[in-house]
């Protein structure tokens, strides 16, 4: 496994090899910098993320993990430090929709169908119709959905909702997804049956993910790596590697090796929350 | 279904209901009229003041003038059909005025808070002055061979009227995407235009639509009143006005020409309701006004 965590200063990769997914060094990110209401939301975070990882970002509530989503989506500006997304700087990494994201709410435009939802990132880059539409009507095969093509997302349920969201951060194929609680909001059995589905989807696209959740074994079960945060400023405290192999299924929610995982991200989390207290942190 | 024809029902009975209101009051009522309280507010009840529904709907088919065949029905219909032109060309003016100013208002942050207090003052100034100010300022208006028309100024009225609740709807509209939607633009990095266009002008819609409906009453009113009191010939305004002085010889035909001027603003909701339908299809039904 690819884990090149630590402070990533070589910044263009060498010739040859793809450059890492996301390369951050040096974050600092202050809220109201100079302000009375000033919150240091992230300090001296350091983390490479190879092509292909899948990454968990777990910690207490407020800990900074969309925050730290935020900067790699260029979403927010850094204080100081550097954030690299396919070998260039965020924004411009922005600009080439070199990432897609979803959020726990799904966000789907309510006015359009489910394919013109997933249309959209394809449109905004000018793409024609035609060429729109097929690769709408691929991302929805992929996730499963390819009789919903016309359908209204009201006319969906939140899995599916959520599923239209994914492919829609995926039309372009961007390399690199950003999720924030994708899963949050959806009930367990859905939940697991969607964490099977991302990893295979993942796995046949290649993509990069780099996923917050409040979910010990969501974070075990999906990730390669997991990057437990601490709060108050936030700051990555313990990056614990997940060798549960690339065919993972329902079987490997039932494995030792899971629950040894689960166990030391738990302790990861315990050593963080000696003073703070633990709140935020869902143990199932 | 259900529900349309319910509602259809609803009007007819209405409809009813006034009819036998006012039947009902004429068979009652004092025919002198009366004092309450030493106030004479109970209307009196002869057929010069209140005529039966009945002698309003034959007088419709009674010549409009004493010799001629038109009928005070054509007349008014036509009268409406004039008024009611006028009126759309106001609505679409006031209808993209308003929305040209909502996005201004979105785009400047500042500008919000420096003119949206005029536009909230612009309201209360009575239609009635500023109408022969505007038909006055818009008869010295030639462009080349252009000559501004008269009924212009009665379109720039109905305008002024609907403008106001269009731009106040459109900018709530919007400013309603949620910081979520707003966040995934950004990250798919559209510009201002492009977010307004795919994201805030879709989401402004069923802020736009109710919006549009008083924009409509306004613009009709503006028109009518703008006609009255510009003493524009042609329209229900100018009709309402004429067949009010004719009023002790033929005490129906202002009642007709009102009823022409209602006619004229049932048709103009019509539109705002299609509108409306072609709009909310396809929206979920609870955000559906
Ligand atoms: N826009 C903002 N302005 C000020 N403070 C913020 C803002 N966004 C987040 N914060 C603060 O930064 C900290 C981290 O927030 P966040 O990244 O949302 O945490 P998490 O996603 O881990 O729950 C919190 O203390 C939060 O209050
Ligand atoms: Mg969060």
């Amino acid at each position: 496994m690819s884990t090149t965590s630590g402070a990533g200063s070589n910044a263009t990769a060498s010739a040859g090899t793809a450059p890492n997914a996301v390369e951050i060094a040096g974050l600092r990110k202050v809220f109201n910098a100079n302000k009375a209401n000033a919150v240091e939301a992230l300090v001296d975070v350091d983390l490479t993320i190879a092509p292909g990882e899948f990454v968990s970002l777990i910690g207490p509530s407020g800990c900074g993990k969309s925050t730290l989503l935020r900067l790699i989506a260029n979403l927010l500006d850094p204080t100081s430090g550097t954030v690299l997304v396919n070998g260039k700087p965020a924004a411009q990494a922005r600009q080439d929709q070199d990432y897609g994201m979803a959020f726990q709410q799904s966000g789907l435009f309510e006015w359009r169908s489910v394919v013109r939802n997933i249309e959209l990132p394809l449109e905004l880059k000018g793409w024609g119709k035609a060429e729109r539409r097929a690769r709408a009507h691929e991302m929805l095969e992929l996730v499963k959905l390819g009789d919903f093509a016309g359908h209204m997302p009201w006319q969906l349920s939140g899995g599916m909702q959520q599923r239209v969201a994914i492919a829609r951060a995926l039309a372009a194929h961007p390399p690199l997804l950003l999720m924030d609680e994708p899963f949050g909001a959806l009930d367990e059995m859905t939940r697991e049956h969607m964490q099977a589905e991302l990893l295979q989807i993942c796995a046949r696209t290649s993509t990069t993910v780099v996923f917050v959740t409040h979910s010990i074994p969501e974070a075990v079960y999906l990730s390669n790596r997991v990057v437990v945060m601490s709060p108050r400023p936030g700051r990555i405290t313990e990056i614990i590697d997940v060798d549960l192999g690339s065919d993972r299924d329902e079987d490997t929610r039932e494995a030792t090796e899971f629950y040894g995982r689960i166990t030391a991200v738990r302790e990861a989390l315990r050593g963080i929350e000696m003073g703070a207290g633990p709140r935020g942190i869902e143990d199932r | 279904m259900i529900h349309r024809l319910r509602r259809a029902a609803m009007f007819v009975v209405a409809m009813l209901l006034v009819v036998a209101l006012w039947e009902g009051y004429k068979a009652i009522g004092p025919a002198k009229g009366g004092d309450v309280l030493g106030f004479g507010i109970l209307p009196r009840t002869n057929d010069q003041v209140m005529p039966h529904v009945w002698s309003m709907v034959t007088g419709l088919f009674d010549p409009a003038q004493r010799q001629g065949d038109q009928t005070v029905l054509s007349v008014v219909l036509g009268g409406a059909w004039y008024s009611f032109r006028i009126a759309l060309v106001g609505f679409a003016g006031g209808v993209a005025g308003g929305m040209a100013i909502a996005v201004v208002l979105t785009r400047f942050r500042l500008a919000e808070r420096a003119i949206l207090p005029y536009l909230v003052i612009s309201q209360t100034v009575p239609l009635i002055a500023l109408a022969p100010l505007v038909a006055g300022w818009g008869g010295k208006l030639q462009i080349g061979d252009w000559v501004w028309p008269k009924w212009m100024s009665a379109a720039v009225l109905g305008a002024f009227l609907a403008f106001f609740p269009v731009a106040v709807g459109t900018l709530r509209g919007l400013k309603s995407p949620n910081a979520a939607s707003l966040e995934l633009m950004d990250s798919l990095a559209a510009s201002w235009w492009r977010t307004l266009v795919k994201l805030r002008f879709p989401s402004a819609v069923p802020y736009i639509v109710p919006a549009l409906k008083l924009g409509g009453a306004g613009a009709v009113v503006g028109v009518v009143v703008a006609e009255i009191s510009t003493g524009l010939k042609g329209g229900i305004g100018r009709l309402i006005i004429e067949y009010s002085r004719q009023a002790t010889s033929e005490p129906t035909k202002v009642f007709t020409s009102i009823f022409g001027a209602a006619l004229l603003g049932l048709t103009m909701a019509a539109i705002v309701a299609c509108i409306d339908l072609a709009l909310m299809r396809n929206r979920p039904k609870e955000s559906a006004s």
